[in-house]
């Protein structure tokens, strides 16, 4: 069997002196879907910037198709096909919607992104607005568009639904089956575990920065994660 | 008396307009890099000996604007390799850094051309009528292409995929990582911008100041506040900027004298920095 | 003590060893030396640049020489008023630092451009306005100090000068102020959180710097007898920045180092070595990105050991705060805060009415931290009302709210970083306990409290205090920041997320710490937190936040059992 898509191993990091995420593993193949879940704080966005480069790694590896991507900054990440959707600030607030959704293709057309219209047709009728003046759920589908639009082997959600209306989640999920169907890798940060549950192949329950429960959706109690969501 | 007062306004104009366009390199690289380049003013300056080189060699004088382009570049490069990069996010550390690059440049022209001062003669001699007065055909120029500049700027930084980029990456740099934009890359481009748009103001201006290593203190004070009292990260902020500043400054001084004229600009300066420290026009 | 001797020797000797010429050289060097302290004082010690120092400089010297020339008959008069113009020019530095270091952090470039345009100005004026100054020729004829035989008591005066300015500097560095404008440039909010009023503490950082540089200025006059505009100009400010910064700026004798030996060699080799200005300039551009030390730095070791070690100090008990401290009570009274379109609280009204451990949970959005901005003055609201004990604190600075008994724990471990434990400590004893006056006196340093020995005896760390507090590991920082905020001896004590990152024994100390401190100050201590397992461990009450507003309030077990609440957290299908 090839290496997976992305993996990482005894990540260990956090910011400055302060170590938030612990020893974690993981890895996510083509055409899978594996989704971190637990309540806010735990760390899942730093492990989300560990990731990325964002943040460096105290210890551990990430691994990129087999390849390490240590040392690797966001951008060159990128590069070599991961795409991510931060769960905070996921727009560019000064540009218009178009301009987010157009920044990166040399031709700026919209036509590849006409089938995510359809499904989300808000973002075509304000493409001409500063993507600042949407709402928080908004932004959270227009950055999400704009990710798998990116059609890199890799994507990295950061709480896609937090904010956005269960309609508009339920389509989030068809659009991540459809992704997963040809062969693109997920790694989905949520505490939302109604969405979850829709496109799971395999859990990552987290608390205080360390692994939880990890294994496939159906080897995992949906009450053992639920004590680890609640309050 | 019509004719006086057509002169006066001409003269506002062409003040406010040297005065912008002698401020959007500092505008570049204050607004949108968040660096405060107080070596600002040499850049102007090497823009100004480039010109009296130019002359000096008997060549035309647009060669002076390749000449001043190329070194300005090359410079802002090296610099921004060596002393901004390692101090993006540390904004105290690159103000006295650039403080001493400004010290440095002085102190290289000084022992170049000496500390005296040097004139370059106007490439476009001659006057101009319209509007019934007489004006000199080169500051009638420098007025059309200083507001030339100021709006392909605004054009190019509005429209263009590079300029989106940049509007990107100062929105939000994480994000632009996230999506392949190598903001270091972008960053020192945008550096080497803002300097060689100094160059441009200086040799602009060459023919109309004297020329000298001190000149260019005078200018990164005045864009400073232009700065302060328009606002930063826009080319609205900058013109109303430049208007307040250079307005009142040629105001004060046909009315009274240059140092009164500085006395208010300085004031005026103060009370924005006190009243509205984002300027009168924020970038939204 | 013996640093000292050897520096009062040295001066004593130079004229000797040097002969005439070179001691009058370094009786005008030293005038300017003293200027040079005030920006170590400003830049080194407390982490901004003056840019126009010379202004200073400059006004005291052309003053001076108005008052020797006006009292030309009775120059013991003239002499009187020399520390009065060095007086002025602080008070004149006072003012504009009180005008321009108005609003926090990013601004210091901004004072320093504008230090720097004063200085353009001033030279402006000096050189235009001849009936009074000379204009650019300059103030002529000044009369020397009365009493003085050759050049060797030229230089004995401004020895003397130098070593009172030395002395003073000296003794403000040791003083609870100068650790103080050292805190506030390392960590500004914290000093501010702490009940320290920071614009104040500039103000009168550059008011010292002035009179420093008045000082000098004030001799200047009547020894060089002329005035030039170049004295109030940017070329001798910049000087003064390139000798300090190359001396050492960090260091009491670095600028004097730096001024002494670069200055006088520069006015020698200026003209005969080739490029030696910009070689300067390039020295000191390398000195700041790679040698912040400066030459101070290299027999810093050695004047150390020469200093001797400090004897072991007698701890001196602190006195009670100075103001009285309202009921530790709390409340938001439809508080809303807005920023642009986007709104962060929304009509939140909380009430922590009695003594006790409460702690506030919600998503990530909710508004916690932002609630706690509004708290400790740091965030305007938009609208509705805060009272602490009664009083209305929505308008207050969040030193003036921290006299009345807030304290607050930062979430990223927020200490100075580069001063020594027992420093860290002491600001917090002095915070709402000294007033101004004492702040000048060093024996504050020595300052304990019942609390704070409790505290050393629980963590023995605390007690070893010469280390640098940036020495201490993550988990030691967290609790050293902790017993800062608690030995302000607050009402009430917001801690945010005070356990992230620490391990579970030192979870365990922090645990102990907070309950011990609820005993201990019978206040409300109330926790922003994330670790359900700490909430119920430690909270009376918790209050869960969504939206910025209010969703739940209740014991642990109720808020677990809330519908609402299980919405907010498992996320749901509308």
């Amino acid at each position: 069997m090839s290496a997976p898509r992305l993996a990482f191993a005894n990540v260990t990091g956090g910011y400055g002196s302060t170590v938030i995420v612990r020893d974690l593993n993981g890895a996510v193949a083509a055409g899978e879907v594996l989704c971190v879940l637990g309540r806010n704080g735990v760390g899942k966005s730093t492990l989300m910037k560990l990731l990325c480069g964002y943040l460096p790694c105290r210890s551990g590896h990430v691994l990129l198709d087999g390849r390490p991507i240590d040392g690797f900054e966001p951008s060159a990440r990128r590069r070599a096909g991961l795409t991510y959707c931060p769960q905070e600030r996921p727009v560019f607030d000064d540009l218009s919607v178009r301009d987010n959704l157009s920044l990166m293709h040399a031709a700026r057309q919209l036509g590849p992104l006409r089938p995510y219209f359809e499904r989300f047709p808000i973002l075509e009728r304000r493409l001409g607005q500063h993507a600042g003046t949407l709402s928080g759920g908004e932004k959270k589908v227009l950055s999400f568009v704009r990710g798998l639009a990116e059609d890199q082997p890799l994507v990295l959600l950061d709480e896609p639904s937090e904010g956005v209306q269960w309609e508009n989640i339920l389509h989030m999920a068809e659009c991540i089956a459809a992704k997963k169907a040809a062969g693109t890798a997920f790694l989905v940060v949520e505490q939302n575990l109604a969405f979850a549950e829709r496109i799971a192949d395999r859990y990552l329950v987290m608390d205080q920065g360390r692994a939880m429960l990890e294994g496939s959706r159906a080897d995992i109690d949906r009450g053992r994660i639920l004590g680890h969501l609640h309050v | 008396m019509d004719a006086l007062i057509v002169t006066q306004a001409i003269n506002v104009v062409y003040a406010v307009s040297t005065l912008a366009v002698l401020t959007l390199g500092l505008a570049v690289i204050f607004g949108l890099l968040g660096v405060l380049n107080i070596a600002h003013g040499e850049f102007v300056m090497i823009g100004a000996y480039c010109a009296y080189l130019t002359q000096s060699w008997n060549w035309p004088y647009l060669v002076a604007l390749p000449l001043t382009l190329a070194l300005c570049a090359l410079l802002g490069a090296a610099v921004e390799r060596i002393m901004i990069r390692p101090l993006y996010r540390r904004p105290f550390d690159t103000l006295v850094a650039t403080w001493g690059l400004s010290l440095l440049l002085r102190k290289i022209a000084e022992a170049i051309f000496g500390p005296g001062f040097h004139s370059v003669t106007i490439p476009l001699p001659g006057t101009v009528q319209f509007l019934g007065i007489e004006y000199p055909i080169y500051r009638v120029v420098l007025i059309a292409v200083s507001f030339a500049v100021a709006a392909v700027l605004m054009i190019w930084y509005g429209r263009s995929r590079t300029g989106s980029r940049i509007r990107a990456m100062v929105s939000n740099p994480e994000l632009a990582q996230a999506q392949g934009i190598s903001v270091r890359r972008l960053a020192a481009a945008t550096f080497i911008a803002g300097t060689c748009l100094a160059g441009l103001g200086g040799v602009m201006v060459a023919p109309l100041v004297p020329v000298q290593p001190f000149m260019g203190l005078d200018y990164v004070l005045r864009a400073f506040f232009v700065l302060v009292v328009g606002g930063l990260g826009s080319v609205p902020g900058l013109l109303s900027g430049a208007a307040a500043i250079g307005g009142v400054d040629s105001a004060i001084s046909a009315a009274s004298n240059a140092t009164d004229g500085y006395f208010a600009v300085l004031v005026l300066a103060i009370l924005f920095l006190w009243l509205k420290p984002r300027g009168l026009i924020a970038r939204g | 003590m013996r640093a000292a001797s050897l520096v009062v020797v040295i001066a004593l000797a130079l004229p000797l060893v040097l002969g005439q010429f070179w001691a009058y050289q370094l009786g005008l060097y030293a005038l300017y030396a003293s200027a040079a302290i005030g920006i170590g004082l400003c830049w080194g010690q407390s982490g901004f640049l003056p840019l126009g120092q010379a202004l200073f400089f400059g006004l005291s010297a052309y003053l001076s020489g108005f008052a020797f020339i006006a009292f030309q008959q009775h120059s013991f008069i003239a002499v009187l008023t020399m520390p009065v113009i060095a007086f002025v020019s602080g008070l004149f530095a006072y003012g504009i630092g009180f005008v321009v270091l108005r609003r926090p952090g990013e601004n210091t470039a901004y004072f320093s451009m504008i230090t720097l345009a004063l200085s353009l100005l001033a030279f402006q004026i000096a050189t235009s306005w001849n009936s009074v100054t000379g204009g650019f020729d300059g103030l002529k004829g000044i009369p020397g100090l009365p009493g003085l035989s050759d050049l060797s008591d030229v230089y004995y005066v401004s020895a003397a000068v130098l070593l009172i300015v030395l002395g003073l500097a000296s003794w403000l560095y040791h003083a609870p102020l100068g650790v103080l404008w050292r805190a506030l440039a390392q960590n500004e909010r914290r000093l501010a959180l702490l009940g320290f009023d920071v614009r104040m503490l500039k103000a009168v950082a550059f008011a010292v710097s002035g009179f420093m540089a008045g000082v000098g200025g004030a001799v200047y006059a009547p020894q060089q007898g002329i005035v030039t505009p170049q004295l109030v100009g940017f070329g001798l400010s910049a000087d003064l920045v390139i000798w300090a910064a190359i001396g050492g700026r960090a260091s009491l004798i670095g600028p004097v180092i730096g001024t002494l030996l670069v200055g006088s060699l520069s006015a020698e080799l200026r003209d005969s070595v080739p490029f030696w200005e910009v070689l300067m300039a390039l020295f000191f551009i390398v000195i700041v990105l790679a040698f912040p030390q400066g030459i101070a730095g290299l027999i810093e070791p050695a004047w150390q050991r020469l200093e001797g070690r400090p004897r072991g100090p007698a701890p001196v008990l602190a006195p009670k705060g100075l103001t009285d401290r309202p009921a530790a009570r709390l409340a938001l009274s439809d508080v809303s805060v807005h920023l642009g379109e986007v709104t962060i609280l929304d009509h939140l009204s909380l009430d922590f009415d009695r003594a006790g451990i409460f702690c506030v949970i919600g998503p990530n959005g909710a508004g916690k931290t932002s609630m706690f901005n509004v708290v400790s003055g740091e965030l305007a609201a938009s609208s509705g009302r805060v009272d602490l004990g009664g009083m209305e604190i929505g308008a207050l600075a969040p030193h003036r709210i921290s006299h009345l008994g807030l304290a607050r724990k930062l979430q990223i471990p927020s200490v100075f970083p580069h001063l020594s434990i027992a420093d860290n400590l002491a600001i917090a004893l002095w915070s709402g306990r000294a007033t101004k006056l004492q702040l000048l006196d060093p024996r504050l340093r020595r300052w304990t409290s019942p609390m704070l020995e409790e505290l050393k005896s629980r963590y023995p760390f605390l007690a070893s205090g010469g280390r640098k507090a940036a020495e201490l590991s993550h988990g030691e920082q967290q609790i050293l920041e902790l017993a800062m905020a608690l030995l302000t001896e607050p009402r009430v004590l917001l801690l945010d997320e005070p356990c992230a990152g620490l391990s579970p024994e030192e979870t365990g100390a922090v645990v102990d710490i907070v309950r011990w401190a609820a005993r201990r100050l019978r206040g409300s201590v109330i926790i922003v937190e994330h670790d359900m397992s700490l909430v119920k461990e430690l909270a009376e009450l918790v209050y869960v936040l969504h939206n910025g507003t209010l969703l739940a309030r209740g014991s642990v077990a109720a808020v677990q059992a809330s519908p609402a609440v299980r919405a907010v957290y498992v996320g749901g299908t509308k």
